[in-house]
Order: structure tokens, then sequence, then C-alpha cells
């Protein structure tokens, strides 16, 4: 059965990511396609369900079918309430389906009142009733003695206007109201409540020997506009209220479908795929890597003893060796759509939120990138989607007045760059201020005015990335971009990324990632510093140059040098190497448009190395980001040129 | 202000709650990965409040949260969700949680929550 159930999640979230997919394409305009999509998927859901014996997603998705039965058949148009309730229903499907993996039946308390919800637009002529649980027990619960010391309140709660989730909140302060006492009644009934199809207010019967003072603290949450408490043992007895919300419960017994009727195309599928955990991937990745820095020693020893017939055989082995690399390298990447695809109903809810109008477009979600790196950037990429559609695009009425269309335009798009992947989010909306920007980092102290003045627009924008720059408060809307920019860059940058952003006053922003396609090789420059080897990372190194002593001064006790027009710091790396009198080679080195230089006594040349970290025993070393073991075996340090950099 | 311990298994999100709460002029007095860790450290720290990420591995937030209310049955938790993790949250709600901030974080917003939780 387990193996089923593998192939009936698999196959279900498919169904669930069509389903929420094509959900998104209908509204924004009616699509036959689209509806004939979702009913498919839904059917498929349920026969499968079915079959699997989960009553509960059976259920759920029956619903959900009828109600595209009678879109199709004209009976039913799709509002956008409509679609919320089929949108919180797939969140449903996809909760339950989580349940269900994790060996759970996928039956959730609420399903009922979930079904309902749907059955109620299949139902608009018998029942235009809100549909509330059928259970209703706290409302007949009868007035029950009190102890000494008890009262019983009566408690009126209204929750604000813009409140964005009145059911969460609700559900808070009855749990809230629940620890002082126990609830009597609640109307309009808790299911309701905890439904969110109320009008924001509600009122509460509680039991309890607290006081007026606690309760109200207690109920005072975020978005709880006000609260009004009533001992109604002081009043009149009679008073209690007889406007019982009517609560109507549709028929249960919609007719019952036959379940699927054999699904129309028996793909008669054979297991082509199979999951593996990732760690299992990583083991099989550090043998691979052990079996490279091995095949290298053998190839040294073959060479020294100048056995012939080895070498040949090594030659094989180092192919195969380096094919296998590359397989493993390729089986962990996956295409970003993986999480691209979760976005769209992101932004739609934020853009919702906000009022926004928003046309969210989505390319190269096939570019595939390793896995260790998507894990890593979800989050980012949230971020600074939301900072698009919170900051950046702008209200329809805004964007009319600036004669642009009043519906802005969200870029998300992935595309291969030589070696590097490079993620471009950009929007149409009204851009970063840079004027207002050099004004606050003057304001904060970062920079002198007449520094400022004479800073490339470049280097304003850097700014928005320094911590605390964008954290504080009062800066939060900075032509928007908010909190956290610094944490972004920080995240993208350990995963040996960056970020670069160009911005048009009124013409929108543009944020582009570029990141490596995977960590775990990197493409180095072996250089010799006093005999020894130091490998730097490509990415890192801007040029290389011969070392003219003449050019090199000495400005504030730290050497400098003179090259072309620029002034740069130079570093001896003496301290890690040892001092060398051979240095003839000046290596440029670069992080965030921050250059440095180092001197090497020769360079060896370019190669594609697997770094290691440090081990625990040797714990954090300042300016090395870890080991290398080329062929011959020796270890040699990688320079972390980015510690370097913002060290000094 | 309060101390605060934050839960969430990505360094990205940790972070950035650390700057809104620190921001905020609270202090963190821990950080936690993974349900597990989650409930080791608030026996450890008896924090005033934890900020708990729903998906999390091994132990996820929900169970963590039962976990520290078994051992502290005021702990106050505030869980952090993503858009449309609404089931989630109403499952935390009924076990206990006290509040919930919904990511993509906005400093205000977050700073409020926080105030009002460690206040009732």
């Amino acid at each position: 059965m387990d193996t089923y159930r593998a192939l009936y999640i698999a196959e279900s979230r498919e169904n669930h990511e069509n389903i929420v997919k094509n959900l998104l394409i209908l509204e924004n305009g009616t699509d036959t396609g689209a509806i004939a999509e979702i009913f498919r998927s839904a059917h498929s859901l349920k026969g499968m369900s079915a079959s699997m014996g989960y009553a509960g997603m059976e259920k759920l998705c029956h619903a959900m079918e009828d109600i595209f039965q009678e879109i199709r058949n004209d009976n039913l148009e799709v509002s956008s309430a409509l679609m919320d309730a089929l949108l919180s229903a797939s969140d449903k499907i996809e909760a339950m389906l989580d349940d269900i993996e994790a060996e759970g039946q996928g039956m959730p308390e609420d399903l009922d009142e979930r079904v309902e919800a749907l059955k109620k637009w299949t139902h608009k002529g018998t029942s235009g009733a809100i549909a509330g649980s059928g259970k209703g027990t706290d409302e007949d619960a009868l007035q029950s003695s009190l102890r000494p010391g008890e009262h019983r309140f009566r408690i009126s709660v209204r929750l604000k206007d813009g409140c964005e989730n009145r059911n969460l909140r609700g559900m808070i302060v009855l749990q809230n109201l629940e620890d002082l006492g126990s609830l009597e009644k609640v109307s309009p009934d808790r299911a309701i409540v905890e439904d969110g199809e109320f009008d924001g207010s509600f009122v509460v019967d509680l039991v309890s020997d607290a006081g007026m003072e606690a309760i109200h603290t207690i109920s005072s949450i975020t978005d709880v506009q006000e609260v009004s408490i009533q001992d109604l043992e002081i009043r009149d007895e009679s008073e209690t209220p007889s406007e019982k919300t009517g609560v109507s419960v549709p028929g249960k017994d919609a007719p019952s479908r036959k379940p699927a009727q054999g699904e129309k195309a028996d793909k008669g599928r054979e297991v082509k795929n199979i999951r593996v955990d990732i760690h299992r991937l990583d083991q099989m990745m550090n043998l691979v890597e052990d079996l490279v820095i091995n095949r290298g020693r053998i190839t040294q020893i073959a060479r020294r003893y100048q056995i012939k017939e080895m070498d040949e055989t090594l030659n094989m082995i180092g192919r195969s060796v380096s094919d296998l690399q590359n397989l493993m390298m390729n089986i962990r990447m996956i295409p970003l759509n993986h999480i691209f695809n979760r976005f769209p109903r992101t932004v739609r809810d934020i853009a919702r939120r906000e009022g926004k109008e928003v046309e969210f477009v989505i390319e190269g979600g096939d570019t595939e990138l390793d896995r260790s790196i998507m894990d890593g950037l979800n989050d980012p990429l949230l971020h600074l989607i939301r900072n698009a559609i919170d900051h950046g695009i702008e209200s329809p009425t805004v964007r009319e007045a600036a004669g642009k269309p009043a519906k802005g335009t969200l870029l998300l798009s992935a595309r291969r760059d030589r070696d590097n992947v490079i993620i471009t989010i950009a929007d149409d909306g009204g851009g970063i201020d840079i004027e207002r920007v050099r004004k606050k980092a003057i304001e904060r102290g970062l920079i002198s005015a007449e520094a400022a003045g004479a800073l490339p627009n470049d280097d304003v924008i850097d700014f928005l990335f320094r911590p605390g720059f964008s954290t504080a408060e009062a800066i939060t809307d900075i032509s928007g971009r908010g909190v956290g920019l610094d944490v972004v860059r920080t995240t993208i940058e350990s995963l040996k990324g960056s970020i670069k952003v160009e911005s048009t006053l009124g013409k929108g922003s543009r944020f582009e990632l570029l990141l490596p396609p995977t960590m775990a090789i990197v493409t180095v420059m072996m250089v010799r510093i006093n005999g020894r080897r130091c490998a730097i990372p490509v990415h890192n190194v801007v040029e290389v140059a011969s070392l003219v002593q003449e050019r090199i001064h000495s400005i504030g006790g730290h050497e400098a040098i003179l090259l072309r027009d620029e002034v740069l710091p130079l570093d001896r790396l003496d301290d890690m190497f040892g001092h060398s009198e051979k240095s003839e080679i000046l290596v440029v080195i670069q992080q965030q448009n921050r250059k440095r230089t180092i001197c090497a006594d020769s360079i060896e040349g370019q190669q594609e190395v697997v770094i290691k970290p440090l081990s625990n025993v040797v714990g954090i070393c300042r300016g090395i980001s870890g080991v290398t073991i080329p062929g011959d075996g020796e270890v040699v340090p990688v320079l972390d040129v980015n510690s370097m950099i913002k060290e000094n | 202000m309060g101390r605060i311990l934050i839960v969430d298994d990505t360094l990205f999100m940790r972070t950035l709650l650390k700057n809104i709460l620190f921001s905020g002029g609270h202090d963190i007095v821990g950080e936690a990965a993974d349900g597990d860790e989650a409930i080791t450290k608030y026996q450890e720290l008896k924090p005033d409040l934890v900020t708990m990420d729903v998906v999390m591995p091994k132990v996820n937030g929900i169970e963590a949260l039962k976990g520290i209310r078994t051992f502290d049955p005021n702990a106050r938790v505030v869980m952090c969700t993503a858009v449309g993790q609404e089931q989630m949250v109403k499952l935390a709600i009924k076990t206990g949680a006290r509040g919930y901030i919904v990511k993509p974080f906005q400093a205000p917003k977050v700073l409020e929550e926080i105030k009002n939780v460690l206040g009732s």
C-alpha cells in the first residue's frame, strides 16, 4: 500500500498544482480551457482518493468538481468571492496531502465546513445563508450555575476594518479567553468565526473567575479595534439575547457520483523516477571528490615511476571519474521552476492585499541550479518580489496619473550566462529615488555631503544594502526598498553569488542575481606566494599584472599601488605565507566593486577544484574559506576574498 | 522589552527577524534551526517569547509548540507563517500559539504583534 501512496501523493500534487495554476488563469478572465483542466484535475484527484480510501479528500474534490460542472454548464459565474473559496479549498487540499504524506488520513477537523462552504455555491437557490458547521454545540449549552467567585461576562469584540485574517485573530481571542474560563456561547458560531465568514465583530459569553481587567488585556491583541465587557450577573439575567444566528445546514446528501469510472487515459505508468534522500547524494558527492583527489595522486606516482601501462589505464579512469563528477553535478541540479512555481500565488495574495494590479511574468523556469543553492534562494527571492510589489509598483491610480498602464508588470526571469545563472527581478514601478538615498546617507553620517555629491549613483544605491541603513524603521519608505536588503545580499553572497541593482526613477527597478550553478566545484587561479601555493576563486580575480616596484607607495602606513588611474591597497599576505623576496606578479581581486591587490611570485594557471571546508578541529580561519587538494596531494588554502576585503 | 528565542530553519529568516526585533529594542537570547533544538533551548533559556517557523525539518513548528507548552503552559509563542498556510496557523492557534506574523515580514507589523503578545 505504501508504494501506492507515494505514487498517489506525487500525482495528487501534480493535480493540485494544476488546479492552482488554472485557478489563477481563470482569475484573469474566463477561460474554457482552464475550466476543463480544473474539472479534470479535481475529478482525477477525487477518483484516486476514493481508491485510496481517503474519504475527506474525495469529498472536498467532489465539491470542487461539482462547482466546475456548474461553471461549465454556465449555471455559475466565476466571482472573486467564489475564487477565494476555491483557492482556500485548494490550500486545504495541499494541507491534506501533507497530512497524508505524513501517514495521516487527511481528515482535518474543519473539513465538513470547507465542503459545505463549497457546496453552498452549487446550492445557491436552496440556501443563500451562510453555511456553518452543523455541530453548533456551544450554542445549545444551557447556562450552568456559577461556582463561587465566578462571573458570567458578555464580551463584544470588534476587529479593525483592515484586518487581514479575521478568522485567525478571532481564533486567538477565543483561545486566549478560554485560558481564563469556559466559553458558553459564541455568536456568530465559533466555526463561522474560525472560517472568517463574519463581519469582524463577535460576542462571547464567558464564565470565569478572572477580573474584567484581565479579560480586557487578554482580548486586546493585534488588529482588535474595540473590546467591551459586561458582567451579566450584575444586570438583569432575563436580558439574555435571543438573536441566535440562524445556522442553516444545507443538505449533506448532495448527489454522490460514481467514483472515478476508469481514468480516461490509462497511462500504463512505469516507474521512471526514483526519489533519493538528498543526504545520500551529498555522501556520494563526497566520495566522488575523494576519488578525484586520489586519482590525482596515483597519476603523480605513476609519472614518478614511469609506468607506461599504468598511465594509460589512469587516463581511462580519469575520463570515467570526470564523467562521474559531471553526472553527479547534473543529478543535483533541479529546474528553478521548483521554487518559481510557488510565486504566482504569493504575488496574487500580496498584490490583492496591497490593492495593486500586477501582471507576473516568469521566464526561464527550466534553467537548472544546484539544489543546495536553490534551497537558500527561496527566501531572498520572496523578499525581493515582496519589495517590488509593496514599494516598487504603484497603485493603479498613481500609475494612470503617471501615464502608465494601471497594471504593473513584475518580471522574474532566469537564464544561463556562460558558467553562471542570472536571475532577474524587474518591475516597472516607481524606481529608487537616488537623491533621497543620498540625503539619508548624509543624515546618518555615513558619508560627508561633499563626498556624497561626487559619488556615482551605483555607489549610492549600495547604501541600501548596508545593515542598519535599511532596518531602521524611519527609512523603510525610501522609495521603498525596505527592510532586509542587507540580509538578501549576505544570503546571496553566502551562495557565492552577487547582486546588482539598476533603477530609474519613475521607470522601475531591476535586481540581478548572479549565481554559480553549483557551489561544490569552483574555478580557481593557482598562485605561488613565497614558494607555497594558494588558490584564489577566479570570480574574484579582476586582472593580473606585473609588479612594478616603483609604483608602490606608502599611504597612511599601508602600501598601495598605482595601477593605471586607480590607487589600490596592496596586501602582502606575509603572515600567511611568510615574506617573499621575489614577488613579481600583482593580482587584482574584487568583491562588490571594491578592489585590493595582492603580491604573488608566479601564476600556475586555472583549474577546477573541489573546495572542502576547514574541519571543526581547525575552526574558522580568517581569510581562508577552505582548502583544496590538487592532484599532487598537497593541501592548498583557498583565499576568502570576501572577508579579506570586508575586514580592511 | 522582551527576551526572544528565534526558531526558523533558514539562516536568512533568522537574520532578518533578528534585525527587525533588535531594531525594536528586543533582546535575542537564542536561535534554533529546528523544533527539537527549539524545545531544548526553551528549557535552557526560558525566553519571554518565541517566534516559531511552521515548516521545519525533523520536528515542525506545531510539534515544537506542543513540546514547549507541555514544559511551560504559559509559554508565549508567535508563529511565523507564509501566505497561504492559514490551515497550519489555525492548528497552531488551537494548540496554543498566542499570535502570528506573516512572511514576507514587514517590520512594523512584526514589532506590533510581538509587543501585543508580550503585553497580553
